[in-house]
């Protein structure tokens, strides 16, 4: 019972630490047992044949920190994946900025977020549909 | 008041759908080819592009066999005008017999990669390609350069177009030529076809010219955006996303011999000081450069061949990057009786062979000839006198 009421509290503040930072207006969030993304896309609005960039907020849980995050996308059903290579910049305080993003099929797309931490990377997708 | 107006628009939309028995989703696909004319824009990579003295000087040079390196070939020998703009050959014959099948330049503006492989990054250093190509047009710059510098209406041409007499660098003035060639062809643009009215016509809900569109090319548009999912590589306005696949046409050109299409693009594309991160790019917000900064490559590469648009591809034939099918019903009965085995492992999930009925086939068959413009495009009119530099 202890333990319970523990770890709610832990969770709760947790979850606190990783609302978005102020002024970032995320579209999406993806969350793992251990790390939460929050990410949006500029353009808001993703057009096929169309460059684009992620901007995400990357946070975990608990301890360790994140040291980076890659950003990549594929269609699943398709068995491919984009053909342009995405470039993250680090902005500090856990914002990156992933740029070179282009989807070049309407479809079903899935969005890979590979978090890296000391000694794992953590997988973290997000499925949204392009027309 | 604006939302009353947003409600009736989608209710014609829908109605108008309802007649041609498209879907939601199919609707919106149909609608996404269009609107007809796309705006051209400037190439920031090429600082003629748009000019209008560049484009007569590309003109001119369009159809000046003196460009080839014995004085025979001229970009018009491939790209004829009377045939939407390509040769009617299976495979390309310059001075030299080639592998591949010469592809229409109307909507070149348009794209993102250059050539079947994609080899080029701008439309200005494709065009470098076949011009210096020994199996083309066999030129040099030293022979392009000194045949503008030799041609006094050629050499005005090019002070007015550049703002500078012809220079000693022989490399420069090559690349400044084909910008002027690239200039013309940008101009060169596909007229609006009965699927354009048809698709305006969907989008507003006007059932009058809804009902002017045949009925079997209704039925093969929605096969093309529904159960055939032609769409999903031939999408957008221009029929095409630009990109590259697999799909099953054999690449294979002799003994020993294959054509390895983009997965060899990409090395080319990388390997050329022509490329959009070389020096020859005009763009000085380095902007233009990004999608070849960005580019990926993969194993899954060879054997991919560009996405073609599809307007005016009943002009257009044979077809498939080495002209291999003869008509667009053997097109459509390629992929209605494709051998997934023969795409490779690496291949997309998407292909699957479609089943078409005859009847089918003629449907998909009756779509693609709608793209058709009633117009062709033809060259404009030569200058009727001379002008400050003569004709």
């Amino acid at each position: 019972m202890r333990a319970g009421l523990a770890l709610a509290l832990f969770a709760s503040s947790a979850a606190a630490a990783c609302e978005a930072p102020p002024g970032f207006a995320a579209a999406a969030r993806v969350e793992s047992r251990d790390t939460v993304v929050l990410y949006r896309t500029a353009p808001a609005t993703i057009d096929v044949g169309e460059r684009f960039a992620v901007d995400a907020f990357v946070c975990a849980k608990a301890p360790p920190a994140p040291t980076g995050v890659r950003v990549d996308a594929r269609m699943p059903a398709h068995r491919h994946g984009m053909n342009y290579r995405a470039r993250v910049t680090a902005l500090g305080g856990g914002r990156y900025r992933a740029e070179g993003l282009l989807f070049h099929m309407p479809g079903n797309w899935q969005f890979v977020f590979d978090v890296e931490r000391p000694a794992r990377v953590e997988r973290l997708t997000h499925d949204v549909v392009v027309e | 008041m604006k939302r009353a107006a947003a409600l009736a628009l989608a209710l014609g939309v829908a109605g108008a759908a309802h007649a041609v028995e498209l879907d939601p989703i199919e609707l919106r696909l149909a609608l996404r080819h269009g609107p007809w004319p796309q705006p051209v824009l400037r190439d920031p990579s090429n600082r003629v592009s748009g000019d209008p003295d560049a484009i007569a000087l590309g003109q001119r040079l369009f159809f000046d066999p003196r460009l080839s390196g014995p004085g025979t070939l001229a970009c018009a020998s491939c790209h004829v005008p009377a045939q939407a703009w390509t040769d009617g050959r299976a495979r390309a014959i310059g001075l030299a017999p080639l592998d591949r099948n010469t592809p229409t330049i109307l909507d070149a503006g348009l794209q993102r990669w250059f050539g079947w492989d994609g080899a080029a990054d701008t439309l200005w250093s494709f065009v470098l390609q076949p011009i210096t190509d020994p199996r083309e047009m066999g030129a040099t710059a030293s022979h392009v350069a000194q045949l503008v510098r030799a041609d006094p209406v050629l050499a005005c041409r090019y002070r007015r177009a550049f703002g500078q007499p012809v220079g000693g660098d022989d490399e420069r003035t090559l690349v400044d030529l084909a910008k002027a060639l690239a200039a013309y062809v940008e101009t060169l643009n596909s007229g609006r076809t009965p699927f354009d009215d048809f698709r305006d016509a969907l989008a507003s809900g006007d059932a009058t010219a809804i009902d002017r569109y045949p009925a079997a090319a209704r039925r093969g548009l929605k096969l093309f955006v529904g159960r055939g999912r032609c769409s999903v590589c031939h999408f957008g306005p221009a029929f095409t996303n630009g990109e590259f696949h697999e799909i099953g046409i054999p690449f294979a050109l002799g003994p020993g011999r294959v054509d390895a299409g983009r997965h060899d693009g990409i090395k080319r594309l990388r390997a050329s000081r022509f490329n959009l991160l070389g020096p020859y790019n005009d763009d000085p917000t380095g902007a233009a450069a990004a999608k070849t900064r960005h580019l990926a490559s993969s194993h899954a590469n060879f054997g991919q061949f560009k996405t073609p648009g599809l307007r005016n591809v009943a002009l257009t034939a044979p077809y498939m990057h080495n002209g291999r099918l003869a008509t667009l019903r053997d097109v459509v009965k390629h992929y209605s009786e494709l051998d997934p085995d023969r795409v490779h492992a690496d291949g997309e999930a998407l292909l699957r062979p479609l089943r078409l009925s005859e009847a089918e086939v003629d449907d998909l068959v009756a779509f693609l000839q709608t793209l058709t413009a009633r117009t062709p495009t033809v060259p404009g009119a030569p200058p009727a006198t001379a002008d400050a530099c003569g004709r």
